[in-house]
């Protein structure tokens, strides 16, 4: 770490009297360095996996090497070609939901001016996020089986005349969870946003109101302005999360009938790794996973810098 | 200079922290089995023999890959099992997880209970992580010749030749006094049979057309409940209440991922076959009557055992084991077993006149799973006593499955045992089995007679308490039978199994490294997927003509040649 931050600038010599100077930097940042080897970087020599026909008991140095074998078997099955697919599918439509439905939410309770209908409500919004999604699915099982709530309601109103089974047609599934991710995530990522909108300097709404502008006026054009940077550091961040669209939602609420659409990699990597003991396809699907999300992240960070000012790296 | 100081400090703290986290690993695997540890060092510094009755308690843990109650931790009869046998078992049950995903989990782990029984043995011993048995089992010759035969055991010799767990079920010991049908079976209600005069139900056409007029004249139960005429669990592995009822149609017994045909020697896929398609052309056809759940196929087990338990169920396909213990108890205590909501089993078949192989008379071996004891036990020695203990001791079995003589029994002049109705009450609620009760269900058990000769080893196989454990209704439907066991509602034929059967427990061993796994895997999915469709489908012929394209893709050649080449090492 050090050493790159010489390197990049030019200016300063690494001589011994510059790093004498900054021993002491240099000491506490040995440490973080190390951490982050032992933690981050060696744990991924299990990479190696994906290339072998990996056997715990014969470890991963003795385990036989088969190249890209097991690659070429995730890409020749069916399922995993839908896989990707239906972990790319919700991943984006969780990703873009999500997002819009925290943005209006936080502008909306942003506008509420009572602070005692506000602040209840911001609390009480967010509360779902520290529920389990063993919790909520249950309570979503519950509310969508035949007799439950959701069905009663639709009945009772005469709006269908026989109760729809939503887990067992696939083209519900999809729908449910972006529901549920919604349901338990708007509240909580409101908050970054509400904080974005208390930083824009008060003087900008005031001038606005003695120009005449109204309400929409001063959302259209200060409080969305005032909270772009913020939506396109997060929207970059989440970009790299794409294909972790899901694992215990999946799990919990999926089915035989709704498999083909229900299962994403990590469940995937799941049920051969651990389940079948095939650790080796499962880290070949993991693997694929992470190039994939760094691919993502790079090209969404591209296109971030040359229409903006704003990115990560 | 403060600063830098504290800075200092920080980054030590990191360092600390993070060589605290790697050392953690180590420790903590040892910590689980610490309290074991502790005792049984105590306890090998006494005679190991007389470890058992010198007060020394030994603790073990152990996970079954199994949904199952927890007891307490003082459950009083764990601990009169401890101060007499010295062993105390901590049991834990699988939740949330499928048993494969458990038992992976724990491989990738590395840290074991001391006792395990898992439906993937196989994995556990590839990774090392099972105590191989052999010397143990020869250190008690009674218990191994009583146990199983020569052959028995060799069937769980693995490539290695080691015998590393043992099937704790299936055995029966002196006079057989079978009296439940411990398998799979269409199941009716009692009320239903009662309501239309006790026929005879011998096809599956027969039972569905019962269940129909049935419903059409009490659509709703006594309390206002609407009745529902079928329904089919069919999470994870419990499909085969809709998967395999195929074979049995067909007049084959429970091979269960396979059909054998024993005049040719052949393995047959059931589930292509004619009397397969004509049970799920009877399963839609009545879907599309709407006489099957629609919920059938996104219930969770536990939703399933909940449904039946209101007694709105006419009838469905499953095993004894699989729901009668909780579903019978709970009918004791909400009284529905007065109303006539138990279950009796029929051997049904797609024509009239076939014989029918769905009770297996025989004990069953399944060697694909047991108990086993892991490396990570402290005291092999001790562990296996108990195992041993649990088959060999009659007064401790007494204790498992009867309970505390004069508490949850009482003996009458013949020395026979019974329970009075409020024993029996007692012995189905589920406060007082978590408090009282502990059968230690997965360690080694008898059917039939005990040790005295009077007595059987299950109370519901006792004669007597078999009879007045039944509700009026249930006895009455044996009695119109002139029935007095349920076998006898299946009427199987009485033959011998070959030395191959079950062949179910081959393909449970089966792993995806070969292609054989593969597809088995692969299969797996597949009908998890369709058979559901299938049943659903608006036009069955089309439903099973997509279903068979995609079953094909999975190569199931691959799979019935594996099995072909295991079923020819027995020819």
């Amino acid at each position: 770490m050090a050493r790159t931050k010489t390197e990049n600038r030019p200016k300063i010599k690494m001589s011994g009297k510059e790093l004498r100077r900054q021993k002491f930097l240099l000491v506490v940042s040995f440490f973080m360095v190390a951490y982050g080897v032992v933690f981050y970087y060696w744990p991924l020599t299990g990479w190696l996996m994906a290339f072998q026909n990996y056997k715990p008991k014969k470890g991963l140095l003795g385990s036989k090497f088969v190249g890209l074998d097991k690659f070429k078997f995730l890409f020749e099955d069916d399922v995993f070609i839908k896989v990707i697919r239906n972990t790319f599918a919700m991943g984006l439509i969780n990703l873009v939901t999500t997002t819009i439905m925290a943005v209006l939410f936080a502008i909306i309770l942003n506008e509420v001016r009572r602070v005692w209908i506000k602040k209840p409500i911001q609390t009480i919004s967010y509360l779902p996020h520290f529920l389990s999604w063993i919790v909520v699915t249950g309570i979503l099982h519950t509310s969508l089986s035949s007799s439950g709530i959701v069905n009663e309601i639709l009945l009772k109103t005469g709006l269908i005349n026989q109760a729809i089974n939503f887990f067992a047609h696939p083209k519900y599934f999809w729908a449910i969870v972006a529901f549920a991710q919604n349901w338990k995530e708007t509240g909580w990522n409101a908050i970054i946003y509400l904080a974005a909108i208390t930083a824009i300097d008060p003087s900008l709404y005031e001038a606005a109101s003695i120009d005449g502008a109204d309400r929409l006026q001063k959302i259209r054009y200060i409080t969305l302005p005032g909270i772009k940077p913020t939506f396109l550091i997060l929207l970059l961040m989440n970009v790299g999360n794409v294909l972790n669209a899901g694992f215990e939602i999946q799990y919990l609420l999926g089915n035989g009938l709704v498999q083909s659409v229900s299962q994403t990699i990590d469940i995937y990597v799941l049920k051969w790794g651990i389940s079948q003991n095939d650790y080796s396809l499962g880290t070949a699907a993991g693997l694929f996973k992470s190039a994939v999300s760094i691919l993502f992240i790079v090209i969404a960070n591209e296109i971030a810098k040359r229409y903006s000012e704003q990115r990560l790296f | 200079m403060k600063k830098k100081v504290l800075a200092l400090l920080l980054a030590t703290g990191v360092v600390a922290s993070m060589l605290a986290a790697c050392g953690g690993s180590g420790d903590t695997g040892a910590a689980p089995a610490a309290d074991a540890t502790a005792t049984a060092d105590a306890d090998a510094a006494d005679d190991a023999d007389e470890g058992a009755g010198s007060g020394e308690v030994t603790n073990f843990t152990m996970f079954i890959t199994m949904p199952g109650s927890e007891i307490n931790d003082d459950n009083e009869i764990a601990q009169m099992i401890a101060d007499k046998w010295g062993v105390k078992v901590k049991e834990t049950w699988l939740t949330g997880q499928t048993a494969s995903e458990a038992t992976g989990t724990l491989i990738a782990g590395g840290e074991y209970p001391d006792f395990i029984d898992s439906d993937e043995m196989n994995l556990l011993v590839d990774a090392d992580a099972l105590v191989a048995l052999d010397d143990y089992i020869d250190q008690y010759p009674e218990f191994r010749d009583k146990w199983f035969t020569k052959e028995e055991w060799d069937k769980f010799r693995q490539p290695d030749g080691h015998i590393y767990w043992i099937n704790p079920f299936g055995n029966t010991k002196g006079e057989t006094k079978q009296t439940t049908h411990n398998d799979e079976a269409f199941w009716v209600q009692v009320r239903v049979l009662e309501w239309a005069g006790y026929p005879e139900i011998k096809t599956m056409d027969q039972y569905f057309d019962l269940l129909e007029k049935y419903i059409a004249e009490n659509p709703t139960m006594e309390d206002g409940t609407e009745n529902i005429a079928y329904t089919i669990l069919c999470e994870d592995w419990r499909y085969f209440c809709l998967e395999n009822a195929g074979q049995f149609l067909a007049g084959y017994p429970n091979d269960g991922s396979v059909i054998v045909n024993k005049s040719t020697m052949t393995i047959e896929d059931y589930n292509t076959s004619e009397d397969t398609i004509q049970y799920f052309k009877k399963l839609n056809e009545e879907y599309n009557k709407g006489f099957v759940d629609p919920e059938s196929f996104t219930q969770t087990y536990d939703e399933y055992i909940a449904k039946l338990s209101t007694g709105r169920v006419l009838g469905m396909v499953d095993q004894w084991w699989d729901f009668a213990y909780t579903v019978n108890d709970s009918f004791k205590q909400s009284g529905l077993d007065l109303k006539g909501c138990n279950y009796v089993p029929l051997g049904l078949t797609t024509k009239e006149g076939m014989e029918n192989r769905w009770h297996t008379y025989d004990d069953t071996v399944n060697q694909a799973s047991g108990i086993a004891i892991t490396t990570d036990c402290q005291d092999v020695d001790k562990a296996f006593k108990f195992l041993v203990d649990c088959a060999m001791d009659q007064e401790l079995h007494d204790l498992r499955w009867w309970g505390v003589k004069g508490v949850d029994y009482d003996v009458d002049a013949d020395g026979l045992y019974f329970r009075t109705p409020e024993q029996r009450q007692n012995w189905a609620d589920t406060s007082y089995q978590a408090k009282h009760r502990c059968q230690y269900s997965y360690f080694p058990q008898w059917h039939g007679t005990s040790d005295d000769g009077k007595n059987a080893n299950k109370p519901e196989e006792q004669p007597s308490e078999f009879m007045s454990d039944m509700a009026e209704p249930l006895k009455k439907c044996f009695d119109a039978y002139g029935h007095t066991t349920y076998p006898q509602f299946i009427g199987s034929v009485q033959e011998t199994n070959g030395p191959w059967f079950p062949m179910y427990s081959f393909s449970n061993n089966f792993t995806t490294e070969t292609p054989g796994g593969v597809a088995w895997a692969k299969m797996g999915e597949c009908k998890h997927e369709w058979l559901p469709k299938v049943v659903m489908a608006k036009d069955f012929d089309k439903g099973w003509g997509e279903y068979m394209a995609a079953y094909e893709a999975c190569k199931p050649e691959d799979f019935i040649k594996e099995m072909q080449d295991i079923l020819d090492t027995f020819k």
